[in-house]
């Protein structure tokens, strides 16, 4: 499908780093550290010139930095709620930025990867993400940076408490790392329980998609670990490598026990989810969002054709309000948005084929 | 996992659990005021303040602060003790050595500090790793570690197509071994 000419716009221009993501498990992973600036109340108790110097000093470093390409910043009193929206969807968020206001500010760059928000609850909060599977090498790459600014900046820090935030929950290490998969098998064949049962480790959470805690919207649980103090940052990372690694191994078994016993309601299910997403007039993202999943299963299974995994990754991503809203140059209304939805989905899954008989 | 849902949930997948309306705490109490015909409910933690500001009305001397307790507040910001207990954020550095005390009793209340780290009476820092300006070094292996043990325990159950899998990834990483990052 041929995009409209990107939009200028920072923000709703942002480049996809999930275009290319051809796992149909890995959704994502994103990394963030928190940190603040010494000699600097935090934002809450901050005044407003305090905090436009925050911003200064943390865009101005942040400019410089070889490790960012293009970085822009834009002031939350110039961000509209839908651009604000945006960035929730693009870098998974598990809080809204709709309460941004004056005082704080964005800072992005052209990968579409990197996402700095100054004075949103702590001075700096740094955040990559990645649709690779690149866990640890995004964690150098976020530490370059933090270090790098480190050098022109202290970061309030105390040898009991480490790095310090505004939450203390949040304090010690000020890092929270967050694996998305998406485990439609495992789910489908009811098995999750059982296998999350098993792995489970006080030292990870798990919540549905953008930190919703109960609500598990399009088979992605998001495993995020729950201790930022009393740890290491390996000791983080590697934890989460290794938590993840087991469960990408028991959803593929799931799979493959689907595949070999041609499961007739997973084939049912699937069947359904591919009607829903080429025939409906009109629909909702979490509805598209569970069918979009029961697709890349289908797809694995060689149910379906004619459709990549990257490609459902793509969609996965760009259906959601504020992207599709972008897509359409921000001209639809918002009761217009399902209709438009199922429009733009059927053009992305016009060659698709269900091979179901 | 530390969020225990219900028996009937669909996923055994957490739930958050009610929160007390004046802090984050889960409830414990419920509340229920009876004034002429308006009946209002609140739900509470166990040590709400606003519990003992209702039971005792504003004036109350003390009124969230537990025995032994003296009005502190922080004397860079101002940030008090009854705020940190209903949740609101600290207010500077200085809050972390007024509050030091009050802070590592609540992480631990929250399950926010590993237990062999909280149980560690004799060690003051709950702090483990880098000081600013250390830059940590991932170990290249440790990937390699975590599938490697995949790699056996799949072996262990003969489940070679996975197996299989998990070579390809070891071999991948072993070919290009320094630094994907730059």
């Amino acid at each position: 499908m041929t995009e409209p000419t990107p939009p200028s716009n920072p923000i709703l221009g942002l480049s996809k780093p999930w275009v290319e993501n051809s796992n149909s498990i890995w959704l994502a992973s994103t990394i963030s550290l928190y940190r603040n600036v010494e000699k600097f109340m935090y934002p809450s108790k901050l005044s407003s010139d305090r905090q436009k110097q925050i911003i200064g000093l943390v865009g101005k470093y942040l400019f410089n930095e070889e490790g960012l390409t293009g970085p822009s910043i834009v002031l939350s009193e110039n961000t509209s709620p839908l651009e604000k929206e945006y960035l929730v969807e693009h870098f998974l968020s598990s809080y809204g930025f709709q309460h941004a206001h004056s005082g704080e500010a964005f800072i992005i760059d052209q990968t579409g990867q990197f996402l700095a928000t100054v004075n949103d609850h702590d001075h700096i909060r740094l955040k990559i993400i990645d649709c690779q599977g690149e866990l640890e090498s995004t964690w150098s790459r976020l530490v370059k940076l933090e270090t790098s600014i480190g050098k022109s900046v202290t970061y309030s820090f105390l040898p009991k408490f480490g790095f310090l935030t505004a939450d203390p929950s949040f304090c010690g290490t000020g890092l929270v790392a967050t694996v998305f998969l998406q485990l439609p098998a495992l789910i489908q064949i009811d098995d999750i329980d059982e296998v999350l049962d098993k792995l489970a480790d006080e030292s990870f959470l798990i919540t549905g998609i953008q930190g919703s805690p109960s609500e598990i919207i399009g088979d992605v649980l998001a495993i995020q670990n729950n201790y930022t103090t009393g740890v290491s940052e390996e000791n983080i990372i590697s934890g989460l490598r290794s938590l993840t690694t087991k469960l990408l191994l028991e959803e593929n078994r799931a799979r493959k026990s689907i595949m070999h016993s041609q499961n007739p309601n997973v084939k049912d299910q699937v069947s359904r989810a591919f009607g829903i997403l080429l025939h409906s007039y009109q629909i909702e993202a979490v509805e598209a969002l569970n069918a979009i999943s029961l697709m890349k299963l289908g797809v694995e299974i060689k149910w379906i054709s004619g459709i990549s995994i990257a490609q459902l990754n793509h969609l996965f991503f760009n259906c959601r309000r504020s992207h599709l809203m972008s897509f359409y140059g921000n001209t639809i209304a918002q009761e217009e948005i399902p209709h438009k939805r199922s429009e733009y989905i059927h053009k992305a899954l016009k060659e698709a084929r269900l091979l179901i008989e | 996992m530390p969020l225990k849902p219900e028996e009937n949930n669909e996923f055994k997948v957490p739930e958050r659990p009610l929160e007390c309306t004046e802090c984050k705490k889960p409830i414990a109490v419920r509340y229920t005021e009876i004034v002429g015909e308006t009946v209002t409910h609140t739900s509470m933690c166990a040590d709400c303040p606003e519990l003992l500001r209702r039971l005792y009305g504003l004036n109350h001397e003390g009124s969230s602060l537990l025995p032994g307790e003296t009005r502190l507040a922080c004397g860079e910001c101002g940030t008090s003790l009854e705020a940190i207990r209903v949740g609101t954020s600290l207010g500077c550095n200085n809050c972390y050595e007024v509050f030091g005390d009050i802070i590592v009793a609540e992480l631990i209340a929250e399950e926010k500090i590993p237990i062999r780290v909280a149980n560690n009476k004799k060690h003051p820092s709950i702090h483990i790793g880098r000081s600013p300006g250390e830059i940590p070094e991932m170990s290249p292996s440790s990937r390699l570690i975590t599938l490697n043990e995949a790699l056996h325990e799949t072996l262990k159950i003969e489940d070679y197509e996975q197996a299989a899998w998990l070579r390809d990834q070891i071999k991948a990483l072993t070919e290009k071994p320094e630094k994907k990052d730059d």
